[in-house]
C-alpha cells in the first residue's frame, strides 16, 4: 500500500478589506436581472500595504508557528503558485521563505498556469513526498493571488468589466507531507485536460482581459473531459456516488453550478430537481468562503475545500472530488479523503472570524483605491507606502501580527509585522 | 434540419432556461446578451440545444457568433460536418 500523503495543515488569509459585489454591479450599471443565481456576495480588495507576499505569509505563518523547530526544518520546498508575480526572475518564494524563517536547505520557486497553479503546485509537492528521496520531508505550497487594476481610463474599465465583480484576493497555504490531517490524497487518482485557448489572460501586470463566454465554455469542456480522464484511470469511479463532497475552482458560484449541472445531465441525464439537491448537498458547502473573498485564482479550489470542511457535516472519513481549472488552459480532477479531524482543525483556525474583521469598503473608498496612487507598480524601483490611507482598513490589520508591505528600496520590497 | 429550425430550437431553450422570455420569438439579429441572458444561462441554452439535436463537440468550437442568426448558422454548419 502506498504511504499516506497529502495536506497536513491548511491556512487561509482573506485580507483586510471587502466590497459588496451587488453594490459594485449596481454602481457599474451592469444589467444582472438574476444576480442571485450567480452566487456572489463579497470580494476581498487588496490594500496598498498588501501584495502577493503579505497574503502568502499571512496565510502560512500560523501553520509554520504551530510546528516544532524540528518539523519546520523539514520544510524542504516552498512552491508559490500565482498569476500575480512581482518580478520576472526572483520568485515570491524567496520573500516568503525569509519572512517565515525557514531553513536554507530548501527549494524555492514559483509556478504559473492561471487558476490551475495551485493544483500544479500541490501535485508537485505530493510527488516529491511520494518519491521518497528525502524521507520525512515536507513541502509548503502557497497559492496567492490578487487582482489590482488601475482605473486608467474608461477603456480600462470596459476591458476589465467582465471580471471585476468576481476578481478577489486571498491566499491558501498548505503543508504537504506524510501525515495528511486535512486531506489524504488518493495517489494516482487524477485526470487532466488542457488545450490552447485565449479565454482570459493577464497581458500586463495591472490588467486583465477575457471573454466570459469562451472562458465558461473552456471550463465546462474541461470539467467533462478531466473527469473522464479521472474515470479512465480510476476503476469504478462514479461522479455521483464516489464523492461525499466536491470542490471546484470557483470564479463565482454560478459557474460551478453550471459545470455541475452539465456533468449531471451529460453523465446521468439527471432531472433538474435532482441536480439542484445534489448541488446544494455536495457543492454548496464549498462556496462558503469563495462567496466572501471572490475568485482567489490558484487558491480557489482549496478555499472551497476549506469552506466545505468548515460547514459540511462530516461524521466519518469521506472522499472529496476536486476540480481545478486555469485559463489558457489546463485542468485537473483529483480526489482525497477528509475526516472529522480535518474538520476540527479547519474550524479551529478561525477563517470566518478573520473575514468578519475585514473593513467593508464603500464604493467611494474602493474607487479611491482603484486610482492606485498609493500602489506599488510592477517594475517600480523605490517607494514608500502610507499605511493608513484608509484608517478604518488599517485598523482591521494593525495589532494582528500580520505582515504588511512597507515599500521598495532599489526594487527590493520591504515588509514588517504589525 | 436547416438554420431556421435550429433558431426555433434555440428560441424554445431560451424560454426553458429564462422563463421571463418564454413564448417570445426572436429575430436572427438579436443577441442573447442584449436580451439580458447572462453567460451561465447562455451556456445552458447552448448545451440543451446541442443535446436536442444530438451534436457532440467541444463548446469552445461554438464561440464567436454575435447574434442568434450567426449562432444558428454555426451550429448548422457543425451539424452538417458531423
Amino acid at each position: 500500500m502506498t504511504r499516506p500523503v497529502g495536506v497536513e495543515a491548511l491556512g487561509v488569509y482573506g485580507g483586510a478589506a471587502s466590497l459588496d459585489v451587488r453594490a459594485l454591479c449596481l454602481h457599474r450599471g451592469l444589467d444582472m436581472p438574476r444576480f442571485d443565481n450567480l452566487l456572489m456576495r463579497e470580494k476581498t480588495v487588496a490594500l496598498p500595504f498588501e501584495d502577493p507576499v503579505t497574503f502568502a505569509v499571512n496565510a502560512a505563518r500560523p501553520l509554520v508557528e504551530a510546528m516544532s523547530a524540528e518539523e519546520r526544518n523539514r520544510i524542504e520546498m516552498v512552491v508559490t503558485c500565482t498569476e500575480s508575480g512581482i518580478d520576472f526572475g526572483k520568485s515570491l518564494s524567496t520573500y516568503i521563505h525569509h519572512y517565515l524563517g525557514l531553513s536554507g536547505h530548501c527549494r524555492l520557486f514559483e509556478i504559473k498556469q492561471a487558476c490551475y497553479s495551485g493544483t500544479a503546485g500541490l501535485q508537485m509537492a505530493v510527488n516529491f513526498i511520494l518519491s521518497g528521496t528525502s524521507p520525512g520531508a515536507k513541502a509548503l505550497v502557497i497559492c496567492t493571488d490578487l487582482s489590482r487594476f488601475a482605473l486608467a481610463d474608461a477603456e480600462a474599465i470596459q476591458e476589465w468589466a467582465y471580471s471585476e465583480p468576481s476578481s478577489g484576493a486571498g491566499a491558501v497555504a498548505m503543508v504537504v507531507g506524510d501525515c495528511p490531517h486535512i486531506l489524504r490524497i488518493d495517489p494516482g487518482a487524477y485526470g487532466n485536460h488542457g488545450f490552447e485557448v485565449m479565454d482570459t489572460c493577464r497581458p500586463g501586470p495591472d490588467t486583465e482581459a477575457g471573454d466570459a463566454d469562451l472562458s465558461l465554455m473552456a471550463y465546462l469542456d474541461c470539467a467533462e473531459r478531466a473527469w473522464k480522464d479521472y474515470a479512465r484511470r480510476v476503476e469504478g469511479a462514479d461522479f455521483r456516488d464516489s464523492f461525499a463532497y466536491l470542490s471546484f475552482h470557483t470564479p463565482f458560484g454560478g459557474m460551478v453550478k453550471g459545470a455541475h449541472r452539465t456533468l449531471m445531465r451529460k453523465l446521468y441525464k439527471a432531472r433538474p430537481d435532482e441536480i439542484e439537491a445534489d448541488f446544494a448537498r455536495r457543492l454548496g458547502p464549498s462556496l462558503a468562503f469563495g462567496q466572501r473573498v471572490g475568485n482567489t485564482a490558484g487558491g480557489s479550489v482549496f478555499l472551497g475545500l476549506a469552506g466545505l470542511l468548515e460547514t459540511a457535516p462530516i461524521a466519518a472519513p469521506c472522499r472529496v472530488g476536486l476540480f481545478s481549472y486555469g485559463s489558457g488552459c489546463c485542468s485537473e480532477f483529483f480526489s482525497g479523503v477528509v475526516t472529522p479531524e480535518s474538520q476540527r482543525r479547519v474550524q479551529a483556525s478561525g477563517i470566518a472570524a478573520a473575514l468578519d474583521r475585514r473593513h467593508p469598503l464603500t464604493i467611494t473608498e474602493y474607487e479611491h483605491l482603484l486610482r492606485g496612487d498609493q500602489v506599488i507598480r510592477f517594475g517600480q524601483k523605490d517607494a514608500t507606502i502610507t499605511p493608513d490611507i484608509l484608517p478604518a482598513a488599517w485598523a482591521a490589520i494593525e495589532g494582528t501580527g500580520r505582515l504588511v508591505l512597507d515599500g521598495m528600496v532599489g526594487y527590493h520590497r520591504t515588509y514588517r509585522f504589525v | 434540419m436547416d438554420s431556421d429550425q435550429i433558431l426555433d430550437l434555440l428560441t424554445a431553450e431560451i424560454g426553458e432556461v429564462v422563463p421571463d422570455l418564454a413564448g417570445r420569438s426572436f429575430t436572427r439579429a438579436e443577441s442573447m446578451a442584449e436580451l439580458g441572458i447572462d453567460s451561465i444561462e447562455r451556456s445552458e441554452i447552448l448545451i440543451n440545444t446541442l443535446e436536442k439535436i444530438g451534436l457532440v463537440l467541444p463548446l469552445v468550437q461554438l464561440h464567436g457568433p454575435r447574434n442568434l442568426g450567426e449562432l444558428a448558422d454555426l451550429i448548422h454548419a457543425k451539424l452538417a460536418a458531423a
